[in-house]
């Protein structure tokens, strides 16, 4: 098991060049930063052209990972979700903006791979059964599916303000929770 | 977009910056914000730090090979893993050499002469085209690490500066800027002292004085770890 502490160290030596830290890397976070960038993405080719450039990211930033302050693997999908909801924005502009409900895929994770998750809950999931459950819902959906208001106000049948101000006020709430 | 609800203010715009929420004139005028407002920089680092919560309950899936394939070939080609030190023939020579040196550590340590000051783990750092070579050696008894040069010197106008990234770290910690024409005694301090043996050393070229940030801001030529002598 790859400690938070082997991979900060693994960081630091990327920052220094070492392609062999950058190797061991890249072994012990891929699947959860592809797990992620599928999950946004929904697409298979796409989410691994954007996990390459997630990894030249990390490459190329980090030296500067340790002034974020973040533990290394909230810098790790912060990057991988970055990355994979500027993919999902982009193709939305090529495409007009059709509704990213016709492409749902089949290549969701199967039943072992979704079997292999989860070993702890984490705090966020406590706070999260607090909110109502719509209200929980579009939070997850904004952050992992890039779901936009217009996106959200549209699935839950509200006007686009009421929407902002409904996931602004679950938003607080959350952090409320989280930081009590 | 729409009328903003600012009941909550910069938190909640922090959180809709993170989420990608905000429209492309918002999202403008806040990064303008954030280039210079410490405060509002640490509200999205704390926002980051919550929702990436969200993407640990992420299940893993395993990306197929082609891309760590293609991902190595983008960061460049795979550095040398520490050319061995004193290959094929001369590595019997060395080895004489090291039984030799045993024999007379062994000899000193008897009569009690030298002890100690003689260096006990050494590291070879070489760049990749062999263009420079440096050996670091150190005295674990007085905290000292003697670079010697053994081929190539600094693009003019630069210098070299040696690092040390102890185990477990998250940054390289400098230990100094390098001669240009002959052998650096550095003396390491003394809370560093303890991760050199485990750590990992590096020397990146630099301005004169060297890196004025603290961290490593030239190419970093080549890294090593100890080995025992």
């Amino acid at each position: 098991m790859t400690t938070r502490d082997d991979i900060e160290a693994m960081i630091a030596r990327v920052a220094l060049r070492d392609h062999s830290a950058f190797s061991s890397l890249y072994d012990a976070t891929s699947a959860k930063l592809f797990g992620v960038c599928l999950r946004v993405l929904n697409n298979r080719s796409e989410a691994e052209e954007v996990l390459q450039d997630v990894y030249v990211r990390v490459w190329n930033k980090a030296g500067t990972y340790s002034v974020t302050g973040h533990s290394p693997m909230t810098w790790l999908i912060t990057v991988a979700r970055n990355l994979s909801i500027d993919r999902l924005r982009a193709r939305e502009t090529r495409t007009g903006g059709i509704d990213r409900a016709l492409d749902i895929v089949d290549d969701r994770p199967g039943p072992e791979e979704v079997a292999v998750a989860r070993s702890a809950r984490a705090a966020i999931d406590d706070c999260l059964d607090e909110l109502d459950t719509a209200r929980a819902d579009a939070v997850k959906r904004a952050y992992l599916d890039g779901d936009t208001y217009k996106d959200l106000a549209h699935r839950y049948d509200v006007p686009v303000n009421t929407m902002r101000t409904w996931l602004r006020r679950s938003l607080i709430k959350l952090r409320d929770c989280l930081t009590r | 977009m729409t009328d903003p609800d600012d009941t909550f203010g910069d938190e909640a715009l922090a959180a809709e910056y993170v989420l990608h929420l905000l429209d492309a004139d918002e999202r403008r005028s806040f990064e303008a914000r954030l280039s210079r407002d410490q405060d509002l920089r640490a509200l999205v680092h704390r926002w980051e730090a919550l929702l990436a919560q969200l993407g640990e309950d992420v299940p893993d899936i395993a990306p197929p090979q082609r891309v760590k394939t293609a991902v190595l070939d983008a960061v460049g080609p795979p550095r040398k893993t520490g050319r061995r030190f004193l290959p094929g023939w001369p590595a019997l020579l060395g080895g004489l050499a090291v039984a030799g040196l045993a024999a007379i550590v062994l000899l000193t340590n008897v009569l009690g002469v030298g002890r100690d000051l003689e260096p006990a783990f050494r590291a070879e750092l070489s760049s990749e085209d062999q263009s420079v070579v440096l050996v670091a050696s150190v005295i674990p008894a007085t905290h000292e690490i003697i670079v010697e040069p053994v081929a190539g010197t600094p693009p003019a106008g630069r210098v070299f500066e040696l690092w040390l990234i102890a185990e477990g770290a998250t940054a390289p910690v400098s230990l100094g800027v390098l001669e240009s024409d002959g052998p650096t005694r550095i003396r390491v301090p003394d809370e560093i002292a303890p991760g050199v043996r485990t750590g990992t050393v590096a020397v990146s070229d630099e301005p004169p004085g060297g890196s004025p940030t603290g961290v490593p801001t030239g190419s970093v030529l080549a890294t090593a770890t100890f080995e025992d002598l």
